[in-house]
């Protein structure tokens, strides 16, 4: 291990040396002066400066000297007063801080003191102008967030809709992965609601008093799924398109049909399966591969269990397994729909004689009739073709040793005659 | 085509060709079997996507919803011209025989239990005659009741699933899942009966076009028929003398 890391250092090191010189030739080469503003800790060189922070022209202290001090601020040009001060702890216990980054870093462009003056329209423009910098160490997540629904928003001219650090946080940018695995932690976990939730309060508060919802914050059970189990965290796809819907039922699938899960709390993991297999998910489904954005009318999961606000079954108000809900539920698609008509569909249970018995021994019935009648046309058939060459084979023997014996007998044989005869041999 | 040659015809000596036939079926009933068959390649065809799904080649002929609703109407016309010519069929056929206008020969009797055994018996070698046929043998009553019932439950179950709002006003719910699944594998079996069975016994065994020209050879009357022609010459001897002795020849 500690072998493997030296390893690791020595040719990340090297790396860094042979990007130094890469850049100074280009540099050279291009008759480019050394630009003084671009940092030395930049792209390749990223990890070799974790492991050995490079000296900086300005310390952190530096920056604190000012914006350590509470009450510092400055006015922005639409009047608007934006807050300069930094609680010296909150960069200090982010997982940059601790991991030493300077302030410098990622504000880059205030390299000398007294820096530059800095300028922004309003707060979010403020914003907007420093986030841009997260790309420089963090490009696979920048282009992730490219593709999401929020930059969708945002180049669509919404300037409110979230860009990195109105869910990281600026300064107080916590640790959610597990180093060693790269799994989220359970306290990310819990983390992430409320992180939604700053924007999005109203599904928030329906999630609150889900059946997700309920058991992550009141229980802190971080089996159940969060915002972004469903929705993706940087590439968050636009839930309310036709695809989105067309696709659903798969993310539901990814948990509800895991048996690691799914055991646990005894809930059954062939609901996608038997969706499928039903009315509603069969037309779902088959346009998948050809048509993922196909319009459908035919409910997914959601239209029936919900959205965010999704009940327990039993619950007395929403869950599924009470009759009158249900009912209420297919009214909402099939107005006239009485009280007969939910057991048209299989509620997720694969027909057994206790669930649906009819569909079950219907089942069993075709189960046995298809082998039997395949079977006993084919045996039956390939005894007559049997019969039937074997027949038309000896007749036509027979045939020649009449004709045989005719030639014998009768220089111009009676075609009729030789007919009749030959069919009453056959009937012998 | 056939495994058994065309052996009915004969030459004369001056060569012309003599073929007496019978009539078999009525230019009515030949139409009938005509819209049989379309209507139910097209409920196969529309079909069998629909039960296939999951199938890559029915994913590409049903790609998309407005796909999906194409054929399931076309389905629909089809059955709706089915259960018209179903309908027609039998009270057409009941208002035929209470008038003493149709034979009872498609009705099942116990000859053909005895003749079903005797065949059976035949096809073990356990003896060397086949049955003396009717109008109709065993194996053609089969064919046809058969695909009465299966007519019957294929229009009964694809009502079922087509109207289950109504359906459920009056039956419980759970007769639209089994409706369903009876719908879907019924059409298996009624794909499996007509090619095997009925396609073997027209085709295969010998070629019998008597449902498309209506009639059938003397020939094939006496050899596949045996008891009818014999009923028939029977009845033609009583009336006309010089016919019969011309028969019999």
């Amino acid at each position: 291990m500690h072998h493997s890391r030296a390893i690791m250092r020595t040719l990340f090191g090297a790396l860094a040396v042979l990007f130094a010189i890469w850049s100074l030739v280009v540099s050279v080469v291009s008759a480019a002066p050394f630009s003084q503003d671009v940092e030395p800790t930049q792209g390749a060189s990223e990890s070799a400066q974790e492991e050995t922070p490079i000296n900086l022209s300005i310390g952190d202290d530096t920056c604190l000297e000012c914006h350590g001090q509470p009450g510092l601020t400055m006015e922005l040009e639409n009047g608007e007063v934006l807050d300069l001060f930094v609680p010296p702890q909150e960069h200090a216990g982010s997982v940059h801080g601790e991991k030493g980054y300077a302030c410098v870093q990622c504000h880059t462009t205030v390299g000398d003191y007294p820096h530059t003056k800095f300028s922004a329209l309003d707060q979010r423009d403020v914003t907007l102008q420093l986030n841009a910098v997260c790309q420089r160490c963090h490009p696979g997540e920048f282009e992730l967030t490219q593709d999401s629904a929020h930059a969708t928003a945002f180049n669509a001219g919404n300037h409110e809709a979230a860009v990195c650090s109105d869910c990281h946080t600026a300064h107080d940018v916590r640790r959610l992965t597990n180093p060693d695995t790269g799994e989220l932690t359970p306290d990310a976990r819990l983390w992430i609601p409320q992180t939604c939730a700053r924007c999005h309060s109203a599904i928030y508060n329906k999630y609150l008093d889900s059946v997700h919802g309920a058991t992550l914050i009141g229980t802190e059970n971080t089996d159940v799924p969060t915002c972004i189990d469903c929705h993706g965290v940087h590439n968050i796809e636009d839930p309310t398109t036709a695809a989105f819907r067309l696709n659903s039922p798969q993310i539901c699938a990814n948990c509800h049909t895991n048996p690691e899960i799914m055991d646990k709390y005894g809930v059954s993991t062939n609901v996608l399966n038997t969706y499928v297999a039903d009315f509603h998910g069969t037309s779902v489904v088959l346009f998948e591969p050809e048509t993922p954005d196909a319009e459908i009318n035919k409910p997914v999961c959601f239209d029936c269990h919900g959205v965010h606000e999704i009940a327990w079954v039993d619950d007395p108000i929403k869950g599924l397994h009470v009759r009158q809900n249900l009912l209420t539920r297919c009214q909402v698609c099939h107005p006239d729909a009485t009280d007969n008509f939910p057991d048209a569909w299989l509620s997720h249970y694969i027909p057994s004689p206790d669930n649906n018995a009819l569909v079950y021994y219907v089942d069993l019935f075709y189960k046995i009739l298809i082998p039997v009648v395949i079977g006993g046309m084919a045996v039956l058939v390939s005894m007559d073709a049997g019969r039937t060459l074997l027949d038309r084979y000896r007749s036509r023997k027979v045939k020649e040793q009449v004709e045989l014996v005719e030639d014998v007998k009768q220089p111009l044989p009676d075609q009729s005659k030789s007919g009749a005869e030959e069919s009453e041999v056959e009937h012998e | 085509m056939s495994l058994e040659m065309n052996q009915d015809t004969r030459l004369e000596s001056n060569g012309v060709r003599l073929e007496r036939t019978y009539q078999r079926f009525m230019l009515g009933q030949r139409w009938e079997h005509a819209l049989l068959i379309l209507s139910v390649t097209v409920l196969l065809l529309t079909g069998l996507p629909q039960k296939y799904r999951a199938a890559m080649w029915s994913q590409q002929i049903l790609a998309t919803p407005e796909r999906l609703d194409l054929i399931r109407q076309i389905h629909h016309i089809a059955a709706i011209v089915l259960i018209i010519e179903v309908v027609y069929h039998l009270f057409h056929n009941l208002y035929l025989l209470f008038g003493r206008r149709l034979p009872e020969d498609i009705f099942p009797t116990w000859q053909d239990v005895r003749d079903a055994w005797q065949m059976f018996k035949y096809l073990l070698f356990l003896t060397k005659e086949k049955p003396a046929a009717g109008k109709y043998n065993f194996e053609q009553k089969f064919t046809y009741w058969f695909i009465f019932l299966i007519l019957g439950m294929m229009g009964l179950t694809g009502l079922i699933i087509w109207f289950p709002l109504v359906v459920t006003n009056f039956l419980p719910g759970g007769i639209v899942p089994a409706a369903k699944l009876t719908h879907s594998t019924e059409a298996i079996v009624t794909a499996i009966f007509i090619i095997i069975w009925h396609f073997y016994h027209v085709h295969i065994e010998r070629l019998n076009l008597s449902i498309f020209t209506g009639r059938l050879s003397e020939q094939e009357m006496r050899k596949y028929h045996a008891a009818e022609y014999a009923h028939l010459t029977v009845e033609v001897r009583d009336t006309t003398e010089e016919e019969s002795g011309r028969d019999a020849s």
